[in-house]
């Protein structure tokens, strides 16, 4: 683990540079302002854990570094920045397709196609003009080995994704997000659906998944947080209370907030 | 007893007694409102059933009395007649056929005269039309008695003068004439009086130029006047013999069916007379059944007489067959026009069919038993497989559906086909690209549609679709399309197009429902994944709404068939299977259909009868046609439902 970084601010001095940043960020919906002031920057294959209470804005951040928010009219970043690589997300000559290339996401509740399990891993790199089949079948086999399914699925990989069970579909939408081989994979409460050995095997691959991407993930599960991420940020009310290595935010919080969040002493 | 410890609850009893109070007719309450749920529910299905029920109980008896028909067309002859006579029926197609090459060939050479001639006499009557008022009372003057003063009559006789010379300076004179043909018409019209009952000369010049022109062409193209008036002829001595066989058939058979009734009248009196207790009703009845009597036909005799002339038969079709094809022999290389020209090939080829065609229903009458029985198995074939649908008829009535399901499954699909990418496509773009604003304007404009009756449809057919496809039809630059000019401004593509209209409703709103019924979620997913908007949509959002999509196509398709009242204004109504050999362009021709022949045969014929019972059987027919349709639409939907998988 790289020494821990104190503050947000810090990290974006620091090499390599980190892979996203939010600075200064507000964000609303129309009138209403769902995020203040944001500042965060997340490092390079390291998991990243976005906690908080229900309604604080965590799953509209993560949003915003895909801009998936811009779907939702009204959605808007009003100040600040949102920084992918060093580029800001935001500016003209950035392409939406090529953002979210770089940027996969992965959603609470699993939503494969209703296609074979193959065309639903190979979709994203159809989308982006791959009509190579070796190409695809290599792709189809990588992005399955990372996502633990392969051994199970290479016999019916032309079978409907429809038929697997609900912690391999949500596995498979891991492979498919990862087949474009971002650098970020944002995760949006990805167990919140799935029974404890499912959440299990998912947060077994988040581990591996880190080796070769960044994560950023929702959850609500503070344990899994524990588990999971080498970063944790705490989220309350639109603002970012806390935001540091999980050990410490979790062992030593900064915050009364967050103290009061940990003990479940919430008013 | 519990209860009775607790003074705050009332004892158990109490409680059930209480329940009891509030009943109606000895019914619980809640069970009365759940039957009458339950009963209204049942409604439809009950009325459903009764429906079927009517319907079968009308048509099928139609089976056992086209049998019965079917038998007396065989046992009286009929259908002996008939082997011959139908395929000679192509003679006159073939006849046709040469007497247009004819005409054509002869217009090279005549058809300046004949319409100098058609102008002239045109332009005659022009002025005759002009002075009709001062010839009429000159005319009344002159058949007046006693006669009016001669001075009167030359007033008259001036009045008329000046009227025709104004009317005839007034003519347009069409170019046709030279300038001193149209001097000299002017004034043979000007000069015309009710007198006047021989032509006058230039116009009889005129007609003596035709008839010469005429003379000189028939004998340009002697050859082909010859052979098409001995192809014509050639039918004449066989059909004297067949017109003899058929009236004597006829004869037979109108004698077999009067029989039938009296007798089937005498046994229902005697009937009644049995059951009635009155002893002089019941002599009158039993009276009036033995006036009832008719004398019985001997069939085996009388399609004897018709039999017996058999060799006689085969002979002259023989005799038939050679004139034919001698006259094919005979038929000339050249005519007048390369039109022509391809209608007398046309008919040189199809000529020794036809030969063969005759010559082999000759063979066939000796096969013929007038007293084999029809089995109920051929009657289901010439229903169903029928070409010919015939009522009314002195000779014989059929009913064959065939025709009928041609036009109704042609007309559907050009309604299917049209309606299909229009309907679909408007659903995707409301669906997927329209802003709310748009939408709001879309959809209730396309769901109005379904509120137009279908008879102004119809009307609209008649005065509006119909001239614009005859119209748009004869454009020079549109003659590559199969069937262009069209002959008939309703036919199938006319109803076709104002059936497409009116499943279009239909088919957008469904579509457009299962468009909306496909998850958010894939929608999430794909654009997560950097897909285009047109990306998403036509590689997830359409895939997965396609089995609503398809079982919105086939209800469309349900809809389509079951229409009655655009395909009875605009679809032509001609009951006749539509002529595939056209090619595509036969979607120009008229039909009738299955909804169209019941609406307008229905109310005419007379209950009960053969006829009555077959539109009966057409619409079990229609009925399941309708079933099947909805049955594959809710397969479709199940079959195809992507997430439910």
């Amino acid at each position: 683990m790289t020494a821990p970084l104190m503050t947000p601010a810090a990290a974006s001095q620091s090499t390599p540079p980190p892979v996203v940043q939010v600075r200064d960020m507000d964000f609303s919906y129309g009138a209403s302002v769902a995020l203040h002031d944001i500042n965060l920057s997340v490092e390079y294959h390291r998991v990243t854990a976005l906690i908080g209470p229900s309604g604080c804005g965590k799953s509209t951040l993560l949003r915003c570094i895909n801009r998936m928010n811009d779907r939702v009219t009204g959605a808007r970043v009003t100040r600040g920045e949102v920084l992918v690589k060093g580029k800001n997300i935001h500016d003209a000559d950035v392409d939406l397709t090529q953002l979210r290339k770089q940027v996969g996401m992965v959603f609470q509740k699993s939503n494969p196609f209703p296609k074979t399990i193959y065309e639903n891993v190979a979709y994203g790199l159809r989308i982006h003009g791959e009509k190579n089949k070796s190409v695809l079948d290599e792709a189809v086999e990588r992005s399955l080995t990372h996502a633990a399914l392969w051994e199970d699925l290479k016999d019916r990989l032309h079978t409907s994704a429809l038929a697997l069970s609900g912690g391999q579909q949500q596995r498979l939408c891991i492979a498919r997000a990862i087949a474009t081989v971002p650098d970020v994979l944002l995760m949006d409460e990805p167990c919140s659906a799935l029974d404890p050995i499912s959440t299990l095997k998912i947060e077994e691959l988040m581990h591996q998944l880190a080796k070769e991407f960044t994560v950023v993930i929702v959850t609500h599960n503070m344990q899994q947080a524990v588990r999971v991420s080498d970063y944790t940020a705490f989220l309350h009310l639109g603002k970012l209370v806390e935001f540091a290595p999980t050990e410490e935010l979790f062992t030593n919080p900064r915050e009364r907030l967050t103290e009061s969040y940990l003990r479940g002493t919430f008013s | 007893m519990n209860s009775s410890q607790t003074p705050s609850r009332p004892p158990l009893r109490s409680v059930l007694l209480r329940s009891r109070k509030h009943t109606i007719l000895g019914f619980d309450p809640q069970k009365l409102i759940k039957y009458f749920f339950g009963s209204n529910a049942s409604v439809a299905i009950i009325v459903l059933v009764l429906i079927m029920v009517f319907l079968m109980r009308e048509g099928v008896d139609f089976l056992p009395t086209y049998q019965r028909e079917l038998q007396t067309y065989r046992r009286a002859g009929l259908e002996f007649c008939d082997i011959i006579d139908q395929p000679l029926q192509r003679n006159q197609a073939l006849s046709s056929s040469l007497r247009q090459a004819l005409s054509a060939s002869l217009e090279t050479l005549s058809k300046t005269a004949r319409d100098r001639r058609d102008a002239a006499f045109q332009l005659k009557r022009q002025v005759e039309d002009k002075t009709a008022r001062p010839r009429e009372s000159l005319t009344q003057a002159l058949e007046k008695t006693p006669p009016p003063a001669p001075d009167q009559i030359e007033v008259l006789r001036r009045e008329l003068k000046e009227a025709a010379t104004s009317a005839a300076k007034s003519l347009e004179y069409p170019d046709l004439f030279t300038a001193a043909e149209r001097e000299q018409l002017q004034r043979e019209f000007a000069a015309l009086t009710p007198e006047s009952t021989d032509m006058p000369p230039l116009l009889q010049a005129l007609v003596a130029e035709f008839s010469a022109k005429d003379r000189e062409a028939r004998t340009k193209f002697a050859a082909l006047v010859t052979a098409q008036e001995e192809f014509e002829e050639a039918t004449e001595p066989l059909q004297e013999v067949l017109d003899e066989l058929k009236a004597k058939a006829l004869e037979t058979k109108e004698k077999a069916v009067e029989f039938e009734a009296l007798e089937t009248n005498r046994l229902r009196l005697l009937e009644a007379a049995a059951k009635e207790t009155d002893a002089e009703e019941k002599a009158s009845l039993t009276k009036e059944a033995e006036a009832s009597v008719a004398e019985p036909v001997n069939m085996e005799e009388r399609t004897k007489e018709i039999t017996e002339r058999t060799a006689e038969l085969r002979e002259q079709v023989e005799k038939y067959a050679g004139v034919v094809e001698k006259a094919a022999a005979e038929l000339p290389q050249e005519a007048g026009t390369e039109a022509a020209r391809r209608l007398i090939n046309e008919v040189r080829a199809d000529i020794p069919a036809h030969a063969r065609e005759m010559r082999a229903a000759a063979a066939r009458l000796d096969g013929w038993r007038w007293d084999k029985p029809v089995s109920i198995f051929s009657v289901i074939g010439a229903f169903f497989f029928g070409t010919q649908w015939i009522t009314n008829s002195s000779w014989q009535d059929f009913f064959g559906f065939v025709p009928l399901l041609t036009g109704s499954l042609v007309i559907a699909a050009i309604a299917i086909v049209i309606a299909t990418p229009v309907s679909v496509v408007a659903a995707i773009y409301t669906n997927q690209f329209a802003s709310d604003r748009e939408k709001e304007i879309i959809k209730p404009i396309i769901e109005f549609i379904q509120a137009i009756p279908s008879v102004v449809l119809g009307f609209i057919g008649i005065s509006l679709v119909g001239n614009l496809i005859k119209d748009v039809s004869e454009w020079s630059w549109l003659q590559w399309v199969p069937g262009f000019p069209i002959q008939e401004r309703l036919n199938m593509f006319n109803a076709g197009c104002l059936l497409a209209f009116m499943a279009v409703p239909t088919m957008f709103s469904l579509s457009e429902d299962a468009l909306n019924n496909v998850p958010r979620a894939y929608i999430d997913a794909s654009d997560a994944l950097g897909a285009t908007k047109l990306q998403t949509v036509f590689r997830v959002i359409v895939p997965a709404g396609i089995s609503g999509i398809l079982s919105a196509i086939l209800l469309g398709l349900g809809r389509v068939v079951g229409e009655t009242m655009v395909v009875l204004l605009v679809a032509g109504n001609r009951i006749a299977i539509p002529d595939f050999s056209a090619g595509p362009g036969v979607i120009f021709h008229p039909a009738h259909t299955l909804t169209g022949i019941i609406a307008q045969e229905l109310g005419e014929v007379s209950r009960g009868s053969s006829h009555w019972q077959a539109l009966f059987m057409v619409g079990i027919v229609l009925f399941a046609i309708s079933l099947l349709v909805n049955w594959c639409a809710r397969a479709v939907a199940r079959r195809f439902e992507p997430h439910k998988a």
